[in-house]
């Protein structure tokens, strides 16, 4: 695997030039973020083409830049939160509806949507269960709904703003609070961030122990996300079965890693811990019971009429819309976007022969992205066992190129694509920004959503299954 | 289905914790405050199956109007501090504050001070504390049903 590339400097002037002769080439949008602060912030562009990534950066004079929204529709959001939190005006991006801001200005972030009939239904922040906060805000027509606004970031705490200053090795707490559920996928992006601004190649053993750790987090993840589609669907023993695999599975990661949501299991630069054979070895046995029990119950879902009317053909995402918003994660495959970030990032973790997941009806709805999961839970077991049968070692990681100003790291998290961008000064911070699986399939949850009926929305959204936490920062 | 039913009967009478000890109920309503997400795994693994809280009459309710017990997570981001008072605001008294994990306590906390209101107790008065990162199911369920308790004692009519 090769170092961050260095950063293509261009003018204001040709940015949108560039960005798109490099998108009809094929690229694809890894992360926009900006970075400095007025009267000139820079914007930062991270594309990537297969396995090969290209970074851009110009200057935002006066806070202005063209915007490459319409060459790249997945940077909606990207754009409107540089605007939110580093004042940059996107040229051309119209309406620039506020974001990560909360402005009093009710005309600033709801979408006006008028006719006879149209009323709204607003849901949140607070919502009627165990769930995090946020607000949904439909249009609807009758049932219909026509329209979604979101308005997130209700859970912003300014980890971003809060990491910069910090040395490298205390930027992983920040990486890793960002959301308990996607904890080691986040601060394994982080790392490999750190790492590549520091010229550092992670060894063997660091590559092994980190898969080992993300897929333990897949593993409770895909779980606890089927127990959650099975309660969006009003299947209470499925619920109740996916929950007590999580459970233990969830125990699997406190005995061999010391913590439920293995926290504290990624440091840059080194492994945090080693396994112990006996520990992995009841681990082993342990995961392969899961993955069996979890198979036996997928099957006899399958077996049910029911629920399968009730997931079939409801929220359905067309491929081209998938690649077209930048849908990544399960959400993605089940569209049949076959791709996978543990397959483009190979040299960094350990994947020798993993290929992304086909489900049999990649028809892009909740059938499809329940099933995609259950595929992959079977391989996120398959990997597990055979890394615990030879239990990796500590970890840790080498100088093996130049050390540059700019890291960004990249991994499959549950949820899907998480891009970690790192800027330092040697040792410092300057600059961190994460995007996660989440933060790229909220806006194509809401381009999902309008032309289904209100009632289907909780479980369409029970089966995207994304993070407020891991979007709001 | 019914092979499903009968492995969870055999995982209740396995695993699950003692019969109840206390009688009484409790309504829960859950607000999150700026959270990792992690309290609320926690939180939610507590009522499934090997904790089952509802077996010991606790139970999660839609709205703060049907609730006892005001359950917290996550520092108070300046965004959430106004829906938390309307949700307190909402409940019947006697009513309970509990802060559910590190963050809501404000222990460790991480982030920008500019977005943070501050823990709990800086905003609501707060009875029942529940340290840990993230508190385990089974400390959250323990709190809990300490807090069967507390309801019962109406101690803390004196502070309206
Ligand atoms: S206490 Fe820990 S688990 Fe709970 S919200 Fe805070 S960081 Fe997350």
């Amino acid at each position: 695997m090769s170092p961050t590339p260095a950063i293509e400097h261009v003018d204001a002037g040709s940015w949108r030039a560039t960005v798109s002769a490099a998108v009809e080439r094929g690229a694809e949008l890894d992360c926009l973020w900006a970075a400095g602060g007025a009267p000139d912030p820079a914007v930062r562009l991270a594309l990537r083409q297969g396995a090969a990534r290209r970074l851009f950066s110009t200057r935002a004079e006066g806070s202005r830049v063209a915007t490459i929204v319409d060459l790249l529709p997945a940077a909606e959001w990207d754009e409107r939160e540089a605007h939110d939190t580093h004042g940059v005006r996107f040229d051309g991006h119209e309406p620039l509806r506020a974001l990560v801001a909360h402005p009093a200005d009710r005309a600033a972030w709801v979408t006006p949507v008028e006719g006879p009939d149209v009323h709204e239904v607003a849901v949140g922040p607070i919502h009627a269960g165990i769930i995090e906060s946020g607000h949904f805000r439909f249009h609807v027509v009758g049932e219909r709904v026509l329209h979604l606004d979101l308005r997130l970031f209700y859970k912003h705490r300014g980890l971003e703003r809060a990491a910069e200053g910090l040395t490298l090795a205390a930027g992983i707490p920040v990486a890793q609070r960002a959301c308990a559920a996607c904890a080691v996928a986040n601060s394994v992006a982080y790392a490999q961030a750190a790492e590549s601004t520091l010229g550092l190649q992670p060894d063997e053993d660091l590559r092994r122990s980190r898969t080992l750790v993300i897929e333990l987090e897949r593993l409770y993840n895909h779980l606890h996300d089927l127990s959650a589609l099975c309660a969006g669907i009003g299947f209470d023993p499925g619920t109740m079965t996916f929950a007590a695999l999580k459970e233990r599975a969830q125990r699997v990661n406190e005995r061999i890693a010391g913590h439920r949501f293995l926290f504290g299991t990624v440091r840059v630069g080194e492994g945090a811990r080693s396994i112990d054979d006996a520990g992995a070895s009841s681990a082993h046995d342990e995961v392969q019971a899961i993955g069996r029990e979890a198979a036996d119950a997928w099957r006899t879902l399958t077996f049910m009429a029911s629920a399968e009317d009730r997931m079939r053909g409801v929220g359905p995402l067309a491929k081209e819309d998938a690649e077209r918003w930048g849908a990544v994660g399960p959400v993605a495959r089940a569209s049949g976007v076959h791709r996978d970030a543990r397959t483009d990032e190979r040299g960094l973790l350990w994947y020798p022969d993993l290929q992304p997941a086909r489900p049999e009806h990649p028809a892009g709805d909740v059938a499809a992205r329940a099933e995609v999961r259950a595929a992959e839970l079977e391989q996120t077991c398959a990997i597990l066992t055979g890394l615990l049968t030879s239990p990796p070692g500590r970890g840790s990681s080498a100088a093996a190129h130049e050390p540059a100003s700019l890291g960004v790291g990249r991994v499959e998290s549950p949820r899907g694509a998480t891009v970690c961008c790192v800027e330092a000064d040697e040792d410092q911070i300057t600059r961190l920004h994460l995007r996660t699986g989440s933060y790229a399939n909220w806006p194509v949850l809401a381009r999902v959503v309008p032309g289904a009926i209100l009632p289907d929305f909780p479980l369409i959204n029970k089966s995207f299954e994304l993070c407020y936490a891991c979007a709001d920062r | 289905m019914f092979v499903l039913l009968k492995r969870l009967q055999h995982l209740r009478r396995t695993v699950a914790l003692p019969a109840p000890a206390r009688p009484g109920s409790l309504a829960l309503r859950h607000v999150d405050c700026g959270s990792c997400n992690g309290c609320e795994h926690e939180l939610t693994n507590a009522a499934g199956p090997h904790y089952d809280l509802e077996r010991f009459g606790i139970s999660v309710v839609a709205s703060p109007r049907h609730a006892d017990v005001l359950l917290i997570t996550g520092t108070v981001t300046t965004r959430m501090a106004g829906p938390l008072r309307a949700a307190y605001a909402a409940m019947p008294e006697p009513r309970l504050v509990a802060a559910l994990g590190d963050c809501a306590l404000g222990i460790g906390v991480l982030g920008d001070p500019d977005q943070l209101a501050g823990p709990v107790e800086d905003l609501l008065p707060v009875d029942v504390r529940v340290a840990g990162c993230p508190p385990t199911p089974a400390a959250i369920a323990e709190a809990l049903l300490d807090a069967l308790d507390l309801v019962r004692t109406p101690r803390r009519e004196d502070r309206r």
